[in-house]
C-alpha cells in the first residue's frame, strides 16, 4: 500500500509560542525516516503535528492528498499510528490486554472483538518477542520489555505508517539496538513507513534511510545520512565541535565529539 | 501463538464474570439481611416474598415494604452510584486519589445543602435539589479552572482539593453562625445516612442509575484507551475531549444524586473502585463490580451503624472509620511509587 504523508507551510505551537515555523516536509513512503535535532528544536512537535495530535496554526498536514484535519480521527488511526514519548500503563494491566487496546480504531460500538483482532494482537506479540509475556503484569517487566510491549501495541493498530517519539529513551545501548533492529525488520518485511525521533546521532545515521536534521523549528538538512551528515551540519544543528568518521560496522557517518579536555592528551598518546 | 491471546482474554473474562456474580450475591444477601433485622425480626423468606410482592401479609408488609425497604433500597442504590462514580473518576484521571468525594464535588453538594437548611430553612426535597445543584456547579467550576488546552489529571485533582477546602470552610462559617436546631440538622445531614432518604429523591436516583449505568458501560470502550494517556488515545483515534466530558458528566450526576439522597457518605467512592479492581483482577473495566462493592460497603456500614452498635450512628460515621485508614495506607504506598497526590 502506498501512502503519501507530507506537510505544507506547517506552523505548530503551544500556548502563544510557535515551535515549528513554516515547514515543508515529505515523508518517503516505505522507508525509515529519522528526525534529529537538539532539545526543544520542535522534532516531537512535528511528529505530533503529523499524527494529527496537534492542530496546525497554519499550513496543513496532508495524508494521501487530504488535510488530516478534514479526516475523522478514527480513519487517520487506521492508516497512521503514533507511539508517544510517555504513554501511561494503567495499574495492573496485562501485556495482552494492553496490546489489545491498540485495536481500538478497528472496533466499533457493535463490532467489539473479532478473530481479526486476535490475529493482529498475536502477530504484534510475536514480532516484538513478547508473546511469552502475554499474561504478565506490565509493572513486573523491565524497561526494555515494557518498551517492546508498547511497540507491540502500536503494531496491533496495524497501520501502514508508524511514528515513534524517542522510543529508545530509558533503554540501555543493547536494548536501543535491539529495538531499532526490530523496527528495521518491520520496515523490510512489511514495507511499513517508519518515522522515528531519536537522540543518538550515530544510531540515527545507521538506521535511517532518510534523515531530517531540525534546528529551531525548521529543517536544516535532509536526505541520506551519508550525503547529509558531516561535521559542519552537526556543529550547526547541535552547536557541537566534532569529527565525522565512517562507522566501522555500517560505513555510515559516525560522530566523534571533540569536547574541551581529552583531545590533546589522546593525540600525544597516539604520537608516542 | 494465537492461543495465548485467546486464553489470556478468556481467563480475564471468566474471572471478571465469576467475581461480579459473587459480588451480586453478597450484595443481595446483605440487602435481604438489612430488612430482616431490627426491633422486630422477620425471617429471610418472608422478607423476600413481601419485598418482591410474591405474597401479601399485612403485618409483615408494613414492616418490610413501608419501614425497611426504602432504607435498604437507598443503601443499595447510593452505594452503587458512589462505587461507579468513583471508579470512573479514578480511571479517567489515572489516580486512585481522584475520587469525586475528594476533589470537591461532595463539598459543593454539602455547601449548597447546608445553605438550604440553615439560610433558607428548606425541607427535604429542597435540600436534595440543592445538593444536586451544588455537585454540578462545583464540578463545572473545577472543570473550567482546570482547563488549559485540555484537562490534566493532576491539575483537576489539585484544583478540586483546593476548592473543596474553600467550600468546607464556608460550611464551617455558616454552621458556626446558625441557630442550634438548624446547626444540628445540618451536621446530621453532613455526616450522611441512608435512612434520611425521601421517596421522591430515591426514585430519582433509581431512574438515574437505570439511565447512567448503561451509559457508563458504553463509555467503557473509549475509557479503555483514555487510560493510556491523551496522546495514545488520540493516536488510536479516540475523541478524547468528548469522551472525557461524557464520562465526567456521568460520574458527577451519579454522585450528585447519591448525595442528594443520603448526604455526603464519605470514602465509599474512594475505596469501592480499588477494592473491585483488586478482586476482579486485571480485566479492565469492572464498572458493575465497583458498583456492587459500593452497595456492599454501604449496606454493611448501615447494618453495623444501626444494629451492631449499642447506639445507632449515621452510616457515614462507619464508612469514615473504614475509609480513613485506607486513605492513609493509600497516601503512604502510592507516594512511595512516585504516583498519586
Amino acid at each position: 500500500m502506498i501512502h503519501d504523508l507530507r506537510a505544507k507551510n506547517l506552523i505548530l505551537g503551544y500556548a502563544g509560542t510557535d515551535i515549528v515555523r513554516d515547514l515543508d516536509v515529505v515523508i518517503p513512503d516505505g522507508r525509515i525516516t529519522v528526525i534529529v535535532g537538539a532539545n526543544a528544536c520542535g522534532k516531537s512537535t512535528l511528529l505530533r503535528g503529523l499524527a494529527r495530535l496537534l492542530k496546525p496554526r497554519g499550513g496543513e498536514v496532508l495524508l494521501d492528498g487530504t488535510s488530516v484535519q478534514d479526516l475523522r480521527s478514527i480513519d487517520v488511526a487506521k492508516v497512521l499510528g503514533l507511539l508517544p514519548q510517555s504513554p501511561v500503563a494503567p495499574d495492573g494491566i496485562t501485556v495482552a490486554d494492553l496490546v489489545g487496546r491498540g485495536r481500538y480504531p478497528h472496533q466499533g460500538w457493535f463490532r467489539q472483538w473479532s478473530t481479526e483482532d486476535e490475529r493482529a494482537v498475536a502477530e504484534a506479540l510475536e514480532a516484538t518477542g513478547t508473546a511469552d509475556l502475554a499474561d504478565r503484569n506490565i509493572a513486573e517487566l523491565s524497561g526494555g520489555q515494557r518498551q517492546r510491549v508498547w511497540v507491540a501495541m502500536a503494531l496491533a493498530q496495524d497501520t501502514d505508517l508508524l511514528l515513534l517519539d524517542e522510543p529508545t529513551t530509558f533503554l540501555d545501548i543493547n536494548h536501543q539496538v535491539e529495538l531499532l533492529d526490530l523496527l528495521t525488520d518491520l520496515n523490510r518485511e512489511s514495507g511499513k513507513t517508519i518515522v522515528i525521533v531519536l537522540h543518538d546521532l550515530n544510531l540515527a545515521c545507521r538506521y535511517a534511510d532518510h534523515i531530517i536534521a531540525m534546528k529551531q523549528g525548521a529543517i536544516l538538512a535532509e536526505g541520506s545520512p551519508i550525503d547529509v551528515i558531516d561535521a559542519a551540519v552537526v556543529t550547526e544543528v547541535f552547536g557541537l565541535e566534532c569529527e565525522v568518521v565512517p562507522d566501522p560496522v555500517s560505513g555510515t557517518p559516525m560522530i566523534v565529539p571533540r569536547g574541551r579536555h581529552h583531545a590533546a592528551r589522546q593525540r600525544v598518546t597516539a604520537a608516542s | 501463538m494465537i492461543d495465548v491471546v485467546v486464553s489470556d482474554r478468556r481467563t480475564r473474562r471468566t474471572r471478571a464474570g465469576a467475581v461480579t456474580g459473587a459480588l451480586a450475591l453478597v450484595a443481595f444477601a446483605l440487602f435481604i439481611l438489612t430488612m430482616m433485622v431490627g426491633s422486630y425480626y422477620v425471617p429471610a423468606w418472608d422478607v423476600i416474598t413481601s419485598a418482591f410482592h410474591l405474597r401479601d401479609d399485612p403485618s409483615v408488609d408494613f414492616i418490610v415494604r413501608d419501614l425497611r425497604l426504602p432504607t435498604a433500597t437507598a443503601a443499595l442504590a447510593v452505594g452503587f452510584a458512589l462505587g461507579v462514580s468513583g471508579l470512573l473518576f479514578q480511571k479517567l484521571l489515572g489516580n486512585p486519589l481522584a475520587s469525586p468525594d475528594f476533589v470537591g464535588i461532595s463539598s459543593g453538594a454539602s455547601l449548597f445543602a447546608v445553605s438550604a437548611i440553615i439560610l433558607f430553612g428548606a425541607g427535604s426535597t429542597m435540600i436534595s435539589a440543592s445538593a444536586l445543584a451544588g455537585a454540578l456547579i462545583s464540578a463545572i467550576l473545577i472543570y473550567l479552572l482546570a482547563w488549559r488546552d485540555g484537562i490534566s489529571g493532576y491539575r483537576f485533582i489539585l484544583i478540586g482539593i483546593g476548592l473543596s477546602e474553600f467550600m468546607l470552610s464556608i460550611i464551617g462559617y455558616i454552621v458556626a453562625h446558625a441557630e442550634l436546631y438548624e446547626a444540628r440538622q445540618a451536621m446530621t445531614w453532613l455526616v450522611g445516612t441512608v435512612g434520611q432518604a425521601g421517596s421522591t429523591e430515591l426514585r430519582t436516583l433509581l431512574v438515574a442509575l437505570v439511565v447512567l449505568v448503561p451509559a457508563a458501560l458504553v463509555l467503557q470502550r473509549p475509557l479503555r484507551v483514555l487510560e493510556l494517556g491523551d496522546d495514545t488515545a488520540k493516536a488510536l483515534g479516540a475523541r478524547v475531549e468528548v469522551s472525557r466530558l461524557a464520562l465526567i458528566a456521568v460520574s458527577i450526576v451519579l454522585i450528585g444524586f447519591a448525595t442528594a439522597v443520603a448526604g455526603p457518605i464519605m470514602f465509599v467512592a474512594l475505596i469501592a473502585g480499588p477494592i473491585a479492581h483488586r478482586i476482579v483482577g486485571h480485566s479492565g473495566g469492572g464498572i458493575i463490580a465497583a458498583g456492587l462493592v459500593g452497595s456492599i460497603i454501604v449496606l454493611g456500614a448501615d447494618l453495623v451503624a444501626h444494629h451492631l452498635l449499642p447506639v445507632a450512628l449515621p452510616t457515614g460515621v462507619i464508612t469514615g472509620i473504614i475509609g480513613a485508614p485506607y486513605l492513609i495506607w493509600l497516601l503512604a504506598t502510592v507516594n512511595r511509587e512516585g504516583r498519586g497526590g
